[in-house]
C-alpha cells in the first residue's frame, strides 16, 4: 500500500509548534510592549525650554491653575500661558533668574517660547477641557498630582481604554465644581468609611443630581 | 424562518414618472450599472490603464521593503506649544470667532459671517442679521473662502514678466504718475460693482485727471441701459407678488446675487397664511426658476420678444393702457409660435391680480424687450408695488471698451490701469484685445498696470502684474442689492502681500496706500454722517451693514416709463429665426461666472445644478434638434458664425428648447492655474462679439466625429426605489382636499402603519435587529421641505467647507468616486416618456441617519454604530474599508476615500496624477482652510453625513459648561444647526432635536406634507421630506400635469407583495 502522507509530513508536528512557538512569542511581546509604561508615555518628562516648577508656583506662592490655563474652562483646548502671564509677576519677580533667560528673550523678541508638548491625545480624539472641568472632574484626574511637580511628567497612560474607565464610572472622578482646580482635595470621609468608598458615594449623589452622562458607547462623542 | 422580500413593481407604464436621465427612460446599460452597482464595474481598479491591482501589490511589496530600512516611523515625533508671547484680543486658543463681513459682485454685495479659527477664516456664511438676505449664502458665497487659499493665486510683483519687489512697483507707479498730466494718455478698465469708498476714490482721480477714460467692463452683465433711467435701478418684491412671470429671468440662479431666494421661498409655502404665489416662466434651458415654475414654457432666447409682445397684447387688451399701446405699436404681427391659451391664460392671471403681479426680463435681453417689460410692468400696476426703485451709482464710465480698444490702437492712450477683470480671455472677441494690448506695450509704449487675482491671459501681455487681495483680506465697502451700505473687512493679512483695488486706486489719487481702514471711515463719515462716530463705526463692523436710514441708498425712488424708448420697442425685438438656422445663447455659468472661479476646485466638481455636469461645460441641445443633427452626449461640434467659431461638445438636456444650443462662459482657461487653467471645458467667448453679447441668432452647426468625455452625475446614486415612491408632490387643491396625501404612497402603502385619530402617522417597526437605546435627552433629525427647494446646491459647497470635503479630480468623478456627504439629486417628471416638456424636481440626499441602520449591521468591525441621540455614527479609525456598509445603504449616500484625496498634490496636466514616486502633501494654504473640529480622512476609510456632529457636540459642551454643577444641560431649541441648512437660501432645510417640542425641526415635522423615503423597508429614517407642492392655474392647457403625481400603482404592474420562502437552515 502505497504512503497516504508524503514524506513531507513526517516534520508537520515540528512546523506546527514552531508556527506556535512564533504566534506566542508575538502575542506576548505585542502585550509586553504595548501593556507599558514606554508605550503610553507614563514618565515620559521632555527638556523644557524653561524648567517651569508647577509646584513652587502652586504650593508655595498658592496660585490657581486657571491664572495660567486661563481659558480652561471655556474652550476645548487648556492653553499654556503667554509669555505676558509670565511677565506680569516676572517682571518684578526672580528677575535676574538665569533660569527665565528664554522667558525674557521672548518677552525682548516677540518670539514664542517653544514648549514640548507631553500630553498629546491623537488627532482624531477631541477631548474637551472645559465639558470636563465645569462637570466636577479634577485636573488631577487625568494628569495627576501637577501641582507637586518640580517639571511636569506624564503620569497617566491617557488612552482609550483608560478614558473609558472613568466614562464608564465618573462616580470614581466627580467631585463639587468648586474644588476642581484644588488638587489636594478628599471627598468627606465618615466614620468606618476608606476615602475611596467616600468618594464613591459622593460622586454618586453628583452624577445623579448633575444628571452625568458621558459618551462611553457613542462614538462621536470623541470621534467626529 | 421566512424572509419578507419585496419586489419592485415596474414603474408604471402609464402616469407620471421621475427619471434621472435620458438613459433611464431607454433603460441604458450604463443606467443599469449606476443602479445596480455602487460604482460602475471595474471601478475598483487603480485608474490609469498601466497600473493593475496586481502590480500594484508588487510595487507595494517593493516599497514596503524600502520602507522597512528604517523605523523612524514607530517614535512618537516631539510637538511643541507655541503660545503667543503677547495675548491676542478676542483670541482663545481653540474657539471660532466670527465676523461680519461682506462680499462684492456686480449683482450687489454679499453680506456675510466668517468664522475664523486662530486667525484663519475657514467658513463663510449668511448674515442673519441684514434684512435682504437673511443668513441665505448662494455657492459662489460658500466657494469663495477657496478662493482665499488658492495656491496659484497670483503671489508677486512682475514687471514684464520679471519677479519685483513691491517698492520698485511704488517708485515706477510715482515714475509714471508723474507724466499723467491732465490724464489725457491715461485709462482705467474696472469691473461694475458698488462700492462708495471707490467711488469716493474714482471721484477724487477724475479731479485730478478730468481726462482720463473711465471703462466699467463686464462680459455677462446686462446688455440694456437701464429703462427706469440713468441711475435707477428696480428691486422685485417677491414677498409682495402673488403672481410672477419670468421672461428668461434666472433670479433664482444666476441673475440674482442670490438675495431673493428666500424672499421667495417665503411665499412658496403651501401652509403659509398669505397663500402660495405662482410662478410662469418662459425660457430657453431649464434653469433653476424654471425648475421652480409652476407653469414653464420653452421658448428660443430671440423669441421671448416676441412672446413678450404676444403677452403684451392680451394685457393690453384688457387693460387698455395707452403705454403698453405705444410700446406696441408696429410689432410684428402674432405669428402663432406660441400657445395661444397658455399666453392668453397667462396674461389673463396677471391682469387679475393687478398690483400684486410681477413681469421680470432677463437681464441679457436686449433694450426693447425691457422696454416692454416696464411697460407691462406699468400697465399692471405693479411699479411700486411689487418692483420698486432705487438709486444706483449709475453709469461709471465715460466710454465704452471698444472705444478703448480704438484708442489703444490711436495711441492715444499711454498708460491703461486694468483693475480685476480678465479682457485678454473675456473682450468681446471682435476687438481681438489681446494683439490690440500686445501691440499697445510693444509697438506703441503703452504701459499697462494689472491688479489681478491670478497670473491669467490678461497678466501674461502686462507691463505690470500686482497681486491683488481677496475680500477677506481687504478693508472696503460695498452695497447689497436693496441698496444697503455694508463693511468689508480683513480676516487675515494678505496672504501673498496683494493689493486691493482702494490701495492701488488710493496711490493714484495721491494718498498713502491704507495701513488700516482710513480710507473707509472716511467715507463712512461722509455717507452715514454719525453722531458718535467710534460707537457708529463699531457697530457698522458689528453688524456688517449700516442702519438703514443712513446713507443706505434704500429709500425707493418713483419707477418711470421713459416715453423716448417706448416707441417703437415692440419694433425692434429680435426677428424669428429662420428655418433650419440655430441660435446660441452665451450665458453665465453657474459655478465659474464669467470664469473668475475656474481655478476653484469644489467650484469645478460640483456639478452643474441643472445639467449635473462637473469639470466641464458643454453646448447644452434639446432632445429632438440633439436627434435631428444625429448627435449625442459628448459629441464635438463646430458652431460658428461669421467667420468665428468654437468647438465644444453637447450635451442633451430635456425641456431646451428646439434649435436653441446654450453655451456657459467660463471654461477653457489657459494661464497657470491647476485646477482650471488648462483642460477644463470650452471656450465659448470667440463667439461674444459687440453685436452679439448674449444672443446669437443664425449660428450655423457643423458635427465633427470626435468626442469628449463629459463627466455627469445625474446617474450617480440612482436608487432602485422608483422615483414616485422617492419623491412625492401634488397640488395645492389636493393638498387642501387631503393634506396627508403623500404619507402612504406605493409600496409604503402596504406596509404596517400606526394610526392616530383615523390617520397614519409612522409605520410600525418589526426588526430583527435589537436597537440601540434611543435614550438621549435629545434626539436629532431634519426635514428638507421639496416644495422650497430650489435645487442650487448651495448646502453641497457648505457641507465641503464645513467637513473637510477634498475634490478627487475629472476621472475620478466618472468612476463615481464623488466625495460629496450631500448631493442635490435632479429628476425629471413627465408623463408617455415625455423628454421634450418634463417638469424638473430635486431632492437632497445625505444620509438618513436611519434607526434601524442597514449599514451597521454589516459592519464587520463595528466602524458604523449608533449614538443615544439617533445619530448613525463613523468611527474612521476602526473602518477597515469593506465597503459593505455602501453596498448595504438604501440611499447610496456613503463615499469611499478610494485615495488619499486629501493627501494628493494636486499635479499640472491632471489632478491627482498617481504614481509611487509622486511627491505627497496638501498645499500649506489649502489645509488652512479646513475645519480643526472635523477628522481629515485618509484613504480606505467610510465616510458620509455626520448631521456636522462636530456642532451638535460643541452645543452640548457649551450647555454643560453653563450648567456646571445642576442638571440643565438641555441644548436650547435652534441653539444652532448644520451646515447645509445655514446655508440653505430658502430654508428648505430644517436641523433639531425632534424631541424638543419647541424646535423648529419639529413644528415640520408635523406637517402632514411629510414623508419618510423607502418606509416599507422598516429602515425608520431621521430625515423627512415634505411633499412637493405646485400651485397650477386650474385654467392653463398643461394645468392637469403640474405637481400631479402618478397614482400608486395599487395592483397594476409586477408583484410586491411579500414572498416567503425557505432558508438555508431548514434545509
Amino acid at each position: 500500500m502505497a504512503n497516504i502522507f508524503p514524506r513531507g509530513s513526517n516534520f508537520l508536528p515540528l512546523k506546527i509548534v514552531l508556527c506556535l512557538l512564533v504566534m506566542g512569542g508575538s502575542i506576548t511581546a505585542g502585550f509586553v510592549y504595548f501593556f507599558t509604561n514606554k508605550y503610553t508615555h507614563v514618565g515620559y518628562q521632555p527638556t523644557q525650554p524653561v524648567p517651569f516648577p508647577h509646584d513652587v508656583h502652586v504650593k508655595q506662592v498658592g496660585m490657581d491653575c486657571r491664572y495660567c490655563h486661563s481659558f480652561v474652562e471655556v474652550a476645548a483646548h487648556s492653553n499654556v500661558p503667554t509669555t505676558q502671564v509670565c511677565m506680569n509677576c516676572h517682571l518684578q519677580i526672580q528677575k535676574d533668574n538665569p533660569k527665565l533667560e528664554a522667558v525674557r528673550d521672548s518677552w525682548r523678541t516677540g518670539k514664542p517660547i517653544q514648549w514640548v508638548q507631553i500630553h498629546k491625545t491623537p488627532d482624531y480624539a477631541y477631548f474637551n477641557h472645559s465639558a470636563h472641568v465645569n462637570r466636577g472632574v479634577s485636573c488631577v484626574s487625568c494628569h495627576g498630582k501637577i501641582h507637586e511637580m518640580p517639571e511636569v511628567y506624564h503620569a497617566k497612560p491617557l488612552t482609550m481604554a483608560w478614558c473609558l474607565e472613568c466614562h464608564r464610572n465618573p462616580e470614581e472622578a466627580l467631585r463639587p465644581v468648586k474644588e476642581v482646580t484644588n488638587l489636594d482635595w478628599q471627598p468627606p470621609v465618615k466614620d468606618g468609611q476608606s476615602v475611596a468608598e467616600a468618594q464613591r458615594e459622593l460622586g454618586s449623589k453628583l452624577k445623579k443630581d448633575w444628571g452625568i452622562n458621558p459618551p462611553d458607547k457613542n462614538c462621536a462623542g470623541c470621534h467626529r | 424562518m421566512s424572509k419578507r422580500v419585496f419586489f419592485h413593481p415596474p414603474e408604471t407604464e402609464h402616469g407620471k414618472k421621475y427619471w434621472r436621465s435620458v438613459g433611464q427612460l431607454s433603460d441604458s446599460p450604463e443606467f443599469r450599472s449606476w443602479l445596480e452597482r455602487e460604482f460602475p464595474q471595474g471601478a475598483a481598479e487603480l485608474e490609469g490603464s498601466d497600473v493593475s491591482r496586481r502590480n500594484f501589490l508588487q510595487l507595494m511589496g517593493a516599497s514596503m521593503a524600502l520602507a522597512g530600512l528604517s523605523f523612524s516611523g514607530c517614535r512618537r515625533p516631539e510637538k511643541h506649544l507655541v503660545p503667543f508671547s503677547r495675548g491676542v484680543e478676542w483670541a482663545i486658543p481653540g474657539k471660532a470667532l466670527f465676523f461680519a463681513t461682506s462680499m462684492p459682485s456686480s449683482k450687489g454685495g454679499l453680506p456675510l459671517v466668517v468664522a475664523t479659527h486662530d486667525g484663519r477664516p475657514t467658513k463663510v456664511d449668511g448674515n442673519v442679521m441684514h434684512p435682504l438676505s437673511k443668513g441665505s449664502s448662494p455657492v459662489l458665497a460658500q466657494s469663495s473662502i477657496l478662493d482665499l487659499y488658492d495656491p496659484d493665486r497670483a503671489r508677486f510683483f512682475r514687471n514684464s514678466g520679471k519677479q519685483v519687489e513691491s517698492s520698485e512697483f511704488e517708485s515706477a507707479l510715482g515714475e509714471l504718475a508723474k507724466g499723467f498730466g491732465d490724464g489725457s494718455g491715461l485709462a482705467f478698465l474696472v469691473e461694475p460693482y458698488e462700492s462708495p469708498t471707490r467711488e469716493r476714490l474714482v471721484a477724487e482721480i477724475k479731479e485730478k485727471y478730468p481726462k482720463a477714460r473711465w471703462i466699467s467692463y463686464d462680459p455677462i452683465g446686462p446688455v440694456s441701459a437701464p429703462v427706469y433711467g440713468e441711475g435707477v435701478s428696480a428691486l422685485p418684491k417677491f414677498d409682495k407678488a402673488k403672481v410672477i412671470l419670468s421672461l428668461d429671468h434666472d433670479f433664482l440662479g444666476t441673475d440674482c446675487a442670490g438675495d431673493f431666494a428666500r424672499q421667495f421661498a417665503a411665499q412658496r409655502k403651501p401652509d403659509a397664511k398669505s397663500g402660495m404665489n405662482r410662478l410662469y416662466v418662459a425660457e430657453n434651458r431649464f434653469t433653476l426658476t424654471g425648475g421652480m415654475a409652476d407653469h414653464r414654457i420653452r421658448v428660443q432666447a430671440s423669441q421671448i420678444g416676441a412672446f413678450a409682445i404676444a403677452i403684451a397684447r392680451e394685457v393690453l387688451a384688457a387693460t387698455k393702457d395707452a403705454n403698453l399701446a405705444v410700446a406696441l405699436e408696429g410689432a410684428p404681427a402674432a405669428s402663432g409660435a406660441f400657445q395661444a391659451d397658455w399666453v392668453r391664460e397667462a396674461a389673463a392671471d396677471l391682469v387679475a391680480t393687478k398690483g400684486k403681479s410681477l413681469v421680470l426680463v432677463g437681464p441679457r435681453q436686449p433694450q426693447q424687450v425691457q422696454v416692454i417689460g416696464a411697460a407691462l410692468n406699468a400697465a399692471l400696476g405693479n411699479l411700486g408695488k411689487t418692483l420698486v426703485g432705487r438709486r444706483s451709482p449709475g453709469a461709471f464710465g465715460t466710454v465704452g471698451i471698444a472705444a478703448l480698444a480704438a484708442e489703444l490702437a490711436a495711441g492715444q492712450v499711454k498708460a491703461l490701469f486694468i483693475l480685476g477683470g480678465n479682457p485678454v480671455y473675456n473682450a468681446p472677441a471682435d476687438l481681438d484685445w489681446a494683439s490690440a494690448q500686445k501691440a499697445f506695450c510693444s509697438d506703441k509704449g503703452g504701459v499697462v498696470v494689472r491688479l489681478s487675482h491670478h497670473e491669467d491671459e490678461t497678466s501674461a501681455l502686462s507691463t505690470w502684474q500686482v497681486p491683488m487681495a481677496h475680500p477677506l483680506e481687504t478693508w472696503g465697502d460695498t452695497r447689497a442689492m436693496d441698496g444697503s451700505y455694508l463693511s468689508v473687512q480683513p480676516m487675515i493679512l494678505p496672504l501673498f502681500g496683494g493689493w486691493s483695488e482702494l490701495d492701488l486706486l488710493a496711490k493714484i489719487a495721491g494718498h498713502q496706500k491704507p495701513e488700516g481702514p482710513e480710507l473707509v471711515q472716511d467715507t463712512f463719515k461722509k455717507v452715514v454722517k454719525p453722531q458718535d462716530f467710534t460707537v457708529a463705526w463699531s457697530k457698522f463692523l458689528h453688524d456688517g451693514f449700516a442702519p438703514k436710514s443712513a446713507g443706505s441708498q434704500e429709500a425707493p425712488v418713483e419707477l418711470s416709463l421713459n416715453a423716448a424708448l417706448l416707441a417703437g420697442a415692440g419694433k425692434g425685438v429680435p426677428a424669428p429665426l429662420a428655418q433650419d438656422a440655430f441660435e446660441v445663447v452665451l450665458v453665465e455659468d453657474a459655478k465659474v461666472q464669467d470664469g473668475r472661479h475656474a481655478n476653484n476646485g469644489w467650484l469645478q466638481e460640483l456639478p452643474d445644478p441643472v445639467t449635473k455636469l462637473a469639470w466641464d461645460n458643454a453646448a447644452l441641445i434639446s432632445p429632438s434638434s440633439a436627434k435631428q443633427l444625429g448627435l449625442e452626449n459628448g459629441d464635438l461640434i463646430e458652431v460658428s458664425f461669421q467667420k468665428r467659431s468654437i468647438q465644444i461638445p453637447v450635451f442633451v438636456v430635456p425641456g431646451h428648447a428646439d434649435r436653441s444650443l446654450t453655451i456657459p462662459l467660463g471654461y477653457g482657461r489657459s494661464f497657470g492655474g491647476r485646477i482650471g487653467g488648462r483642460g477644463v471645458g470650452f471656450n465659448a467667448y470667440p463667439l461674444l462679439t459687440r453685436e452679439t453679447p448674449y444672443l446669437i441668432s443664425g449660428a450655423s452647426v457643423r458635427r465633427l466625429n470626435r468626442k469628449h468625455p463629459l463627466v455627469v452625475t445625474q446617474e450617480h446614486g440612482a436608487i432602485e426605489g422608483r422615483g414616485a415612491d422617492l419623491l412625492r408632490e401634488g397640488t395645492i387643491s389636493q393638498y387642501k382636499e387631503q393634506p396627508d396625501f403623500a404619507k402612504a404612497m406605493g409600496l409604503d402603502a402596504h406596509a404596517e402603519w400606526a394610526e392616530k385619530n383615523g390617520k397614519k402617522t409612522e409605520v410600525i417597526n418589526r426588526s430583527l435587529y435589537s436597537h440601540p437605546p434611543l435614550n438621549d435627552v435629545h434626539q436629532w433629525g431634519m426635514t428638507i421641505d421639496l416644495s422650497t427647494c430650489t435645487g442650487c446646491s448651495s448646502c453641497m459647497v457648505a457641507c465641503q467647507a464645513e467637513n473637510n470635503i477634498p475634490i478627487v479630480g475629472k476621472e475620478q468623478v466618472g468612476f463615481g468616486r464623488e466625495m460629496h456627504w450631500i448631493r442635490t439629486d435632479r429628476y425629471f417628471a413627465s408623463e408617455n416618456d415625455d423628454v421634450l416638456e418634463p417638469e424638473m424636481i430635486y431632492q437632497p440626499m445625505l444620509c438618513q441617519h436611519c434607526e434601524s441602520a442597514p449599514c451597521e449591521t454589516v459592519c464587520p468591525v463595528n466602524a458604523t454604530v449608533h449614538s443615544e441621540d439617533g445619530l448613525n455614527v463613523m468611527a474612521y479609525n476602526r473602518c477597515i474599508g469593506t465597503r459593505y456598509c455602501a453596498n448595504n445603504c438604501p440611499f447610496k449616500v456613503r463615499r469611499f476615500n478610494f485615495f488619499d484625496y486629501n493627501q494628493r498634490k494636486i499635479q499640472d496636466g491632471g489632478l491627482y496624477e498617481w504614481n509611487l514616486l509622486s511627491s505627497k502633501g496638501t498645499e500649506e494654504t489649502v489645509k488652512m482652510q479646513k475645519n480643526p473640529n472635523v477628522t481629515v480622512r485618509m484613504r480606505g476609510v467610510m465616510e458620509k453625513c455626520t448631521f456636522c456632529v462636530q456642532r451638535i457636540q460643541e452645543a452640548k459642551v457649551s450647555a454643560k459648561v453653563l450648567a456646571k454643577d445642576s442638571n440643565h444641560f438641555r441644548i436650547p431649541a435652534d441653539k444652532f444647526t448644520t451646515a447645509c441648512a445655514q446655508a440653505c437660501p430658502t430654508e428648505a432645510i430644517t436641523f433639531g432635536d425632534i424631541s424638543n417640542p419647541e424646535s423648529s425641526v419639529s413644528k415640520v415635522r408635523a406637517s402632514e406634507r411629510g414623508y419618510r423615503l423607502l418606509e416599507y423597508l422598516n429602515v425608520g429614517s431621521r430625515v423627512w421630506y415634505l411633499a412637493r407642492i405646485r400651485n397650477p392655474n386650474p385654467k392653463m392647457p398643461d394645468a392637469a400635469k403640474v405637481g400631479a403625481h402618478s397614482k400608486p400603482s395599487h395592483h397594476g404592474g409586477g408583484h410586491h407583495e411579500a414572498k416567503s420562502h425557505h432558508t438555508g437552515g431548514e434545509a
